[in-house]
């Protein structure tokens, strides 16, 4: 073999053992899509801690359950979305046609799981949104779209008892330019004309792949807001919190991050000297109990990891204990029978709250939402566990 | 919302990135102009430097001593491009291969994935960084954070120093007359197979540099040098592929363009206002504005 040759056979062999997931499935197991953000621009800190999740969900249905369907195994198949609306729309048909998995579940970027929804319409494999809150992921009423997760309007209400109660008037809006961003940063818009809520916003948006964020923050210090919405995903949240201290925004301005960033191990390590004073976006609190699967989940992931399971890997859990529920209970792999399973059944998740996926209308059509919380960083290196409930919204409507 | 303040501010900042945005350009425009190959994995090695500095001021020298860090960050990653050269890169030259461009890009673009793949199986998901004792400096009117003013002397040094190693030193009149003439450097007893391994692991090392220097800056993750090699790229473009001068007029000048395009015209549009940058000058100056046409028998 020429130099060459070898020179590229072996780095590409090496290359794509990383990307590649695990080896082909025996034709008796469940098939379970997990499409993820694994590279940028997506966010792959989120995606691996998904992963996490739904890996352990793969070990307690095969060694907890015993499998389903008649005692199937289940195997996870795994593709990285990139965050890339083209390149999960690719990864989904590959899932769906090829792989021939029962469901596709583990979408964290809006866009990509709106995008992947225009195919799943037509191939009916179903999609379970595990981090996405964009609202046309389940306002279209696509038969095979299903959410176990918060949704915009019902964040932004949040959002909005938040401001309420704090009596902030000014907010500044530093919104990414994704479905994510410019969804929440819209419906803020509308909700603050519909409810009266007389604030004075200034929207800010910003390219996801950007790195220096100086201009757009210098921007918002001449608006002199009252409170900042950081409503980036993945690290132009570290950058916003980092680059809005240098340009003497943080502390003096509060900050509240749109999602649960904050509760990753890495927080304190990435902002030492800037995390206190932070609000965030929470969905899950050890306060509130867990189903006896996630006290399962819990014990193995602090086992397995040394740290303790935040909501993108617990949810991660839920969702494809969903999926293989849904198969134990269709006695079938076909995705028709999938859904109709989702559609009529009542599933076990983390939470201790069943998960049920109503015909109801509008955006909370196939959703189910957890609680969502605020919380309030007050000291160093605090533990999310810990910090001060400021809000805890429960308004979902059927 | 325009005022002065806001206009000598985002100069300001659009200066102080764009500088740091050249040195990323340089170690491509440098190992371009010696090997003649475009590495694609150059943000992989921007990412190893600022994970080796992550991992020595965190584990051994701590954050006050980061300039010790820097120079030691950059020389691993000289050494380890110095030493995947030979094999990867050498038989580009030592075969008599027809398709010399294409094999290099397929090579760097396997290693960008092996790298990438390693680093996320290693680091995990999580983002990290060396942290900074330094405090907030004052440009005028901009508070910039003593990390970045640091990267930005440091890379101004930087660029001096290889500018005169490259002028006034036996290795740079070799470098530079490979970079005119490889088979013309090679009659004069240049050993030209030898002069690849140093240039690559130069080229490598600045792009290491430029990680290390920003680690505190832009966070240390495994994919962190994509949006620097885009940037790199860019730059090599505006500047002329193999001027060192051009790369860090264009640098300045693309951080002057995105920050003030991302203030006063639309934020949303901040990456499209390079490119923009890049169609105007390839317009203009289709070479780049340092860059000269090839001349070929």
């Amino acid at each position: 073999m020429k130099p060459f040759t070898r020179a590229l056979g072996s780095i590409a062999m090496l290359a794509l053992a990383g990307l590649t997931g695990s080896a082909q499935a025996a034709d008796d197991t469940v098939k379970i899509g997990l499409e993820i953000p694994l590279s940028p621009p997506g966010d792959p800190a989120a995606g691996q801690l998904i992963r996490r999740g739904a890996e352990l969900a793969v070990e307690y249905v095969n060694t907890v359950m015993k499998g389903v369907a008649g005692g199937k195994k289940i195997e996870l198949v795994v593709q990285d979305s990139q965050g890339k609306t083209d390149v999960g729309v690719a990864a989904y048909r590959k899932l769906a046609t090829e792989d021939k998995v029962i469901g596709v579940t583990g979408f964290f970027h809006s866009s990509v799981n709106i995008a992947v929804n225009e195919v799943a319409k037509e191939i009916g494999v179903p999609t379970i949104a595990t981090q996405t809150s964009a609202a046309d992921i389940t306002a279209k009423r696509y038969e095979p779209a299903f959410r176990t997760h918060a949704i915009d309007p019902i964040r932004v209400e949040t959002f909005l008892e938040f401001t309420k109660k704090m009596g902030y008037k000014r907010i500044s809006l530093v919104a990414e330019t994704t479905d994510y961003g410019i969804g929440i940063a819209e419906e803020m818009e509308k909700q603050n004309k519909e409810a009266k809520a007389g604030l004075e916003l200034q929207k800010i948006t910003f390219d996801h792949a950007a790195t220096d964020l100086t201009a757009q923050l210098l921007q918002v210090k001449a608006f002199k807001p009252d409170l900042v919405i950081n409503i980036g995903v993945g690290a132009p949240v570290d950058l916003i919190i980092d680059q809005a201290t240098t340009v003497g925004l943080l502390p003096t301005t509060p900050m509240l991050v749109s999602y649960d960033a904050p509760e990753r191990p890495q927080f304190w390590k990435l902002h030492e000297k800037n995390g206190v004073g932070i609000y965030f976006i929470a969905y899950y609190s050890p306060k509130q109990k867990l189903s006896d699967i996630g006290e399962w989940m819990a014990k193995a992931y602090k086992e397995k990891y040394g740290e303790n399971a935040i909501y993108s890997s617990l949810n991660g859990f839920g969702d494809v204990m969903i999926l293989a529920q849904a198969a134990d209970m269709a006695k079938s792999t076909d995705p028709k029978a999938i859904i109709k399973a989702l559609e009529s059944g009542t599933f076990k998740t983390w939470a201790a709250a069943p998960v049920t996926f109503p015909d109801a209308p509008g955006v909370y059509y196939h959703n189910w939402s957890p609680p969502i919380l605020i919380l309030h960083y007050t000291k160093p290196n605090e533990d999310w566990q810990t910090a001060e409930i400021i809000v805890e919204h429960v308004g979902v409507k059927h | 919302m325009f005022s002065t303040e806001l206009l000598v501010q985002t100069l300001i900042a659009g200066v102080m990135i764009g500088v740091l945005y050249a040195l990323m350009a340089l170690g491509i425009t440098f190992i371009y102009s010696i090997v003649k190959m475009i590495n694609w994995a150059m943000g992989e090695f921007y990412m190893i430097g600022s994970f080796a500095q992550y991992l020595l001021v965190v584990f051994l020298l701590g954050p006050d001593f980061w300039w010790v860090a820097v120079p030691i960050a950059a020389l691993s990653v000289f050494l380890i491009g110095a030493l995947l050269e030979p094999i990867l890169i050498k038989p580009m030259f030592r075969q008599a291969l027809e398709r010399k461009d294409e094999y290099a890009t397929v090579v760097t673009i396997a290693l960008l994935l092996l790298l990438r793949n390693l680093a996320t199986g290693i680091a995990g998901p999580n983002q990290f960084t060396p942290g900074s004792n330094l405090g907030v400096v004052m440009l005028g009117p901009l508070p910039v954070t003593g990390a970045r003013f640091a990267a930005f002397l440091c890379t101004l040094a930087a660029l001096t120093l290889f500018y005169i190693l490259l002028k006034k030193t036996w290795w740079g009149l070799a470098l530079r007359a490979a970079a005119q003439s490889r088979i013309g450097a090679q009659t004069s007893g240049v050993d030209i197979l030898r002069l690849d391994q140093i240039a690559f692991g130069v080229g490598v090392g600045l792009a290491g540099l430029a990680g290390a220097l920003l680690a505190p800056e832009f966070q240390v993750y495994p994919t962190n040098g994509v949006v620097t090699t885009v940037k790199g790229f860019e730059i090599i473009v505006i500047g002329g592929l193999g001027s060192i001068p051009g790369a860090l007029i264009a640098g300045v000048m693309l951080g002057v363009v995105e920050s003030l395009g991302a203030a006063f015209i639309a934020s949303p549009y901040q990456n499209v206002y390079g490119f923009l940058l890049v169609l105007v000058v390839l317009l203009i100056k289709p070479t780049g504005l340092f860059g000269e046409r090839v001349r070929q028998a």
